[in-house]
């Protein structure tokens, strides 16, 4: 299968018609294949892009029959196509633990996921700022639905605070959109190309628009809503939107930062300090939550700093080993969000004091989380090492006072991170028996206060539960294992981004 | 200037709006808000241009800028939505800042 640039839009075309079917046919059975079928089918439509861009590095398409500039443009390149094929694998495996949850039998549940995927599909494909602007809406809308749909009693509460946030954020895009359009008479990224390091009007319009997409992807200091939103949601529902939204926002940031900064002194002052804050702020602030998921939206602020390193060393070797981490992440945070998913789904909770000695009862659980631990800080033998090697490697290759503060930044968050996971996998793995459990009602969804009764011995987590958290912890490993494979491709993603002369060239025609 | 300063003044009252506990004030404040975006993105487009983007049949000199105009008609579109949601949630969970607890049958649970 040959794919042209006139076919990008069936990206967010096929996941839209899809969310129309779920909404109009009933049929469970058509649901859950929508919902496995439309995402992988979106990451193999991302592969075969993948393997085109070896020999064309960007396509595009032009819609709405304008003149170039105006039109709206599809650009893909290597970096968009990657992410396509790594979202639309996290999301099929994700809702695959969703439909063990039953989550899929809430009503409108398929329809707002399968949204939910084209607006991630159209935000990673489009090349226009305010298509960006439209799309994260796209993306954003049905999760204020799926937020305030699945999860504990706090869901209604922190599904207020997840849209006033970003609704405000969203403001916040528009305005810098203006400025932009007022200063450069375009919000088409290409033609945006180098501008704002030429052109402080610009500058200031495209800040804006960052500080909204950083305020989205939840750097310290503007993390605080992301920590307190996520895990009041149901384990599947967290574990889409962090693989998903603050990703989205990330490779917006590197996209917007590398098309119409360049290399500038200010973004990498800047991102610095959000790099550095974010890393070690967000592994400290991990050690002091009480549930397993609180545990891990930290940990998902600091891999924040981590993937943005690219941003700050603007070097090939940086924005590959950021791009590098990111992959890592959404694989690892979703192996442990869906094992976090399956201790709650058996267990009845999430809370690190009422939850010890799972390594005496669950064994396929305590591998799953505990190589998925070793990840997050890493270590060998899955794909956290060469995230952190390829990020320290590129920083040290920098050279400089900016190399030995990232460093020091990345080691200290990482100890920081071990301590944060051993006290998680000491309060959940270890200690004395556990008595009492949380058994849900059969077919309930929400965590409701369910009394204590005893736990007979026999209580164990299903084996069907662990598969998707397996499957990606699987991804993880053959990713540690294929470096050769995939570093060209993360190389290529990188060179596209330092080198945006070709990604003007396809978008404007010239 | 008379644009400037009513985008000043709705900005102000949006944020005022924003920083109310009662969710319907907010939603009011959201609204508000939304204005002055709305007005700032026409403001982009240079507003002294009034004429309407008919080529065919006005003066292209005197035409105003159609594109913020469909950004403003987008935009609008996004923000009514949300709202709406927005005071949908607002009906769910009445009294969230006394009643910690929504009125779904759960039960606070720590």
């Amino acid at each position: 299968m040959t794919l042209t640039g006139p076919a990008l839009p069936l990206f967010f075309v096929v996941p839209l018609v899809a969310a129309a079917l779920a909404v109009l046919v009933p049929g469970r059975a058509l649901h859950r294949a929508l919902l496995i079928g439309v995402p992988l089918a979106s990451a193999a439509g991302g592969a075969a892009l993948v393997a085109r861009h070896s020999s064309e590095p960007v396509l595009s398409a032009r819609l709405g029959g304008f003149v170039d500039g105006i039109a709206i443009p599809f650009v893909s390149d290597t970096l968009s196509a990657a992410m396509l094929v790594v979202t639309g694998v996290s999301t099929a495996i994700v809702l695959t633990f969703a439909l063990r949850a039953r989550e899929d039998e809430l009503r409108f549940f398929p329809a707002m996921a399968l949204l939910l995927v084209a607006g991630v599909n159209g935000a990673l494909l489009t090349g226009d700022l305010f298509n960006l602007f439209v799309f994260v809406e796209v993306m954003l809308l049905p999760s204020y639905a799926l937020i305030a749909m699945t999860g504990t009693w706090r869901r209604l509460a922190v599904g207020r605070l997840f849209l006033v946030v970003n609704l405000v954020t969203s403001s916040v895009f528009l305005i810098g959109l203006a400025l932009t359009y007022a200063a450069a008479g375009t919000v088409n990224l290409a033609a945006l190309a180098g501008r704002a390091s030429e052109d402080p009007n610009v500058a200031l319009g495209v800040g804006v628009v960052l500080l909204a997409l950083v305020i989205k992807a939840g750097a310290v200091p503007v993390h605080g809503w992301l920590p307190r939103a996520y895990p009041a949601t149901s384990a599947s529902v967290m574990a889409l939107f962090a693989g998903l939204h603050s990703k989205v926002a990330l490779v917006a940031i590197i996209r917007i930062t590398s098309v119409a900064f360049g290399a500038s002194s200010t973004v990498t002052w800047v991102a610095l300090v959000l790099v550095v804050l974010s890393m070690v702020v967000g592994a400290w602030s991990s050690l002091g939550e009480n549930t397993i998921r609180r545990v891990l939206s930290f940990q998902m602020v600091s891999g924040v700093g981590h993937i943005l390193v690219g941003v700050v060393v603007a070097t090939a070797a940086a924005q590959a080993a950021g791009l590098v981490y990111m992959v890592h992440h959404i694989l690892t945070m979703g192996v442990l969000l869906l094992a976090a998913g399956a201790i709650e789904k058996t267990y009845g909770t999430g809370h690190l004091v009422r939850l010890a000695d799972l390594l005496r009862r669950e064994k396929a659980l305590a591998w799953i989380a505990g190589l998925a631990l070793l990840s997050i800080l890493g270590l060998p033998p899955s794909s956290g090492f060469w995230g952190k090697v390829a990020l320290v490697v590129a920083s040290a290759r920098e050279g400089g006072w900016l190399a030995a503060v990232l460093i020091v930044a990345i080691l200290l968050a990482s100890v920081l991170s071990m301590w944060a996971m051993q006290r998680l996998w000491h309060d959940v793995f270890w200690g004395p028996k556990m008595t009492v459990y949380r058994p849900r009602e059969r077919g309930k969804m929400l965590e409701s206060a369910d009394k204590p009764v005893p736990l007979p011995d026999s209580v164990r987590i299903p084996g069907a539960d662990l598969v998707p958290a397996g499957t990606l912890l699987g991804l993880s490993l053959v990713f540690f294992l294929t470096p050769g494979w995939w570093w060209p491709i993360a190389s290529r993603a990188a060179a596209g981004l330092l080198d945006v002369a070709p990604y003007v060239e396809a978008v404007l025609g010239r | 200037m008379i644009l400037a300063l009513t985008i000043g003044v709705l900005v102000a009252g949006g944020v005022y709006l924003l920083l109310q506990r009662s969710l319907v004030r907010l939603a009011i404040g959201v609204g508000v808000l939304s204005h002055a975006v709305n007005l700032f993105l026409l403001t982009a487009g240079g507003p002294a241009y009034r004429g309407e983007a008919l080529t065919n049949r006005m003066d292209p000199a005197t035409v105003a800028d159609p594109l913020p105009q469909a950004f403003v008609l987008t935009a609008i579109v996004i923000t009514l939505a949300v709202t709406i949601f927005l005071l949908a949630l607002a009906v769910i969970g009445r009294n969230d800042d006394t009643w910690r607890i929504p009125e779904t049958g759960e039960e606070h649970d720590r």
